[in-house]
């Protein structure tokens, strides 16, 4: 119940705090934007695709890439939402009233970070709700797009757990977004360099989140990649909660 | 002097040999007390004389280093869920949520506390009406002056109705009027069997409603006993012999 409380208030502040729907307009309206540009696209191009057997339909040349997007920006996005989460309570103060519930870190950790992937979930689900108004009227490839929503669900589950991770450790909101910020890009691009070597296997291309998000965005969803993402998200909140538990006891 | 209202038999807090370290040196030093349901214990101390972190540590926003804590007979370090439904804690300068409002905070104290639907509305209701926050219910926290915030912080940690009252410097900000009322509040819930311990830097407001006056200086309690008949001049005295010369009272039983 006491985690539930904390998702609440934690709901609550995201909500009423401008940041997170001037967030949510200013992406979502540069979706909308790009996303009639691909449907443009796709449009214009449908006498030509025609010829082709088995060539890309809409989820491959409109859904998918959207989703693409939606990556791209969740770099940005998803540091400025979180950077708040404990950096915030800890300026101005509000930290300690959360102890002194009696609340394990772990529930508060648990509850800040369910707050905020609900928030990111939302902002992914009406992002997919662009090409689902058209499933009607064409033929999606429900397979393809779910395993594509299945890997941006997992990256925001991701990105949060280090943005919050981030905002445990730093002392201001500021320097927390900065931190997730390159955090988020240098998983997703650790392993450029290797591949510009020519290198597309080992333990550097294991690393880079880049390397178990595309495979899902093509529709392949293996064990392999969401035991990455779970890993990944594991070690950052059991880290959050470790400060947050030092920090209790450090006072 | 007796107690303005007796306590009732009932040990609320049992602090056994508390130590604690911060900031680098000895914060609170082998301090023990205890306080009954009922009883005001004014804790009294300069600047750094440990008082914000010993209610820090009776509050369970922070953990002694060594020693004991007993929570209505119940080790509190071994079980600080206790806080949860027994302890209510104004810390210093109100901290609050500046994005939500009045009403919105009490709400998030309480479901923090443990209450939830009929229950909730109804404590809110009270405490609103008991603090006058009506015209404030709707108002940002972060638009508060800093009597306002004191209020609400009083009101979040009186909510739950909770069994022991942990106040730091309560009527900082506050005006005459509003001190009066402040006073007539802790004397209330001291009457309803609430065990109420306040920090403090004002002589006056500890005489004037606490039955007990504990006096920490620089870690130790150098005092704990009740207020004396001649009440402030008394305590005066007793506060700058330790405040200035760090003379030690002995301690006499509440």
């Amino acid at each position: 119940m006491q985690t539930l409380a904390v998702i609440r208030l934690e709901w609550r502040r995201l909500v009423v705090r401008p940041l997170a729907w001037v967030l949510a307009a200013l992406t979502l309206a540069w979706l909308a934007w790009n996303y009639t540009l691909l449907l443009g696209s796709f449009l214009a191009g449908q006498i030509q695709r025609a010829a082709l057997a088995d060539g890309p339909g809409f989820t491959d040349l409109v859904a998918v890439p959207l989703l693409a997007q939606l990556a791209q920006l969740a770099f940005l996005v998803v540091p400025l939402l979180t950077m708040s989460a404990i950096a915030g309570d800890r300026r101005n103060g509000t930290l300690p009233l959360l102890f002194a519930t009696g609340m394990p870190a772990s529930r508060i950790v648990l509850g800040r970070y369910l707050a905020l992937l609900g928030w990111l979930l939302l902002w992914l689900v009406l992002t997919l709700a662009m090409p689902l108004l058209l499933a009607h009227a064409t033929r999606l490839d429900w397979g393809k797009l779910a395993a594509a929503a299945l890997g941006l669900a997992l990256m925001l589950s991701a990105l949060a757990a280090v943005g919050v991770a981030c905002s445990t450790f730093a002392s201001h909101p500021a320097i927390a977004a900065a931190a997730a910020l390159i955090i988020g890009l240098a998983l997703w691009s650790v392993n450029f360099g290797a591949q510009m070597a020519g290198i597309n296997g080992g333990a550097i291309n294991w690393l880079a989140m880049s390397t178990h998000v595309q495979p899902l965005l093509r529709g392949l969803v293996s064990s392999a990649d969401l035991l990455w993402f779970v890993l990944l998200i594991a070690l950052s909140l059991a880290l959050t909660t470790r400060r947050l538990a030092a920090d209790k006891e450090r006072g | 002097m007796t107690s303005k209202i007796p306590a009732t038999s009932k040990t609320v807090l049992q602090l056994e040999q508390i130590n604690r370290r911060r900031a680098g040196r000895q914060a609170v030093q082998n301090l023990s007390l205890s306080l009954q349901g009922g009883q005001v214990l004014g804790l009294l101390g300069v600047n750094g004389a440990g008082k914000s972190t010993t209610l820090s540590m009776i509050a369970g926003a922070l953990r002694p280093d060594s020693g004991s804590i007993q929570l209505n007979g119940e080790d509190f370090l071994e079980r600080p869920e206790l806080a949860r439904r027994l302890i209510g804690w104004l810390p210093e300068r109100a901290p609050l949520w500046a994005e939500l409002t009045v009403s919105e905070h009490l709400d998030a104290h309480g479901r923090l506390r443990g209450l939830n639907g009929a229950a909730l509305r109804q404590a809110r209701t009270n405490i609103i009406e008991r603090l006058e926050l009506q015209p404030l219910a709707r108002r940002l926290a972060g638009v508060l002056s800093q009597g306002q915030r004191q209020r609400l912080g009083v009101a979040c940690a009186l909510l739950h109705q909770p069994a022991l009252l942990v106040l730091d410097e309560p009527a900082n900000a506050l005006d005459p009027v509003q001190v009066a009322a402040l006073r007539s509040l802790i004397r209330e819930q001291a009457a309803a069997g609430t065990a109420v311990i306040l920090s403090t830097h004002l002589l006056a407001e500890v005489t004037a409603v606490c039955d007990r006056v504990a006096i920490l200086h620089e870690g130790i309690l150098r005092h704990d006993g009740p207020i004396d008949a001649d009440g402030h001049a008394a305590l005066e005295k007793t506060f700058f012999d330790i405040a200035m010369h760090g003379h030690t009272h002995p301690a006499r039983a509440a």
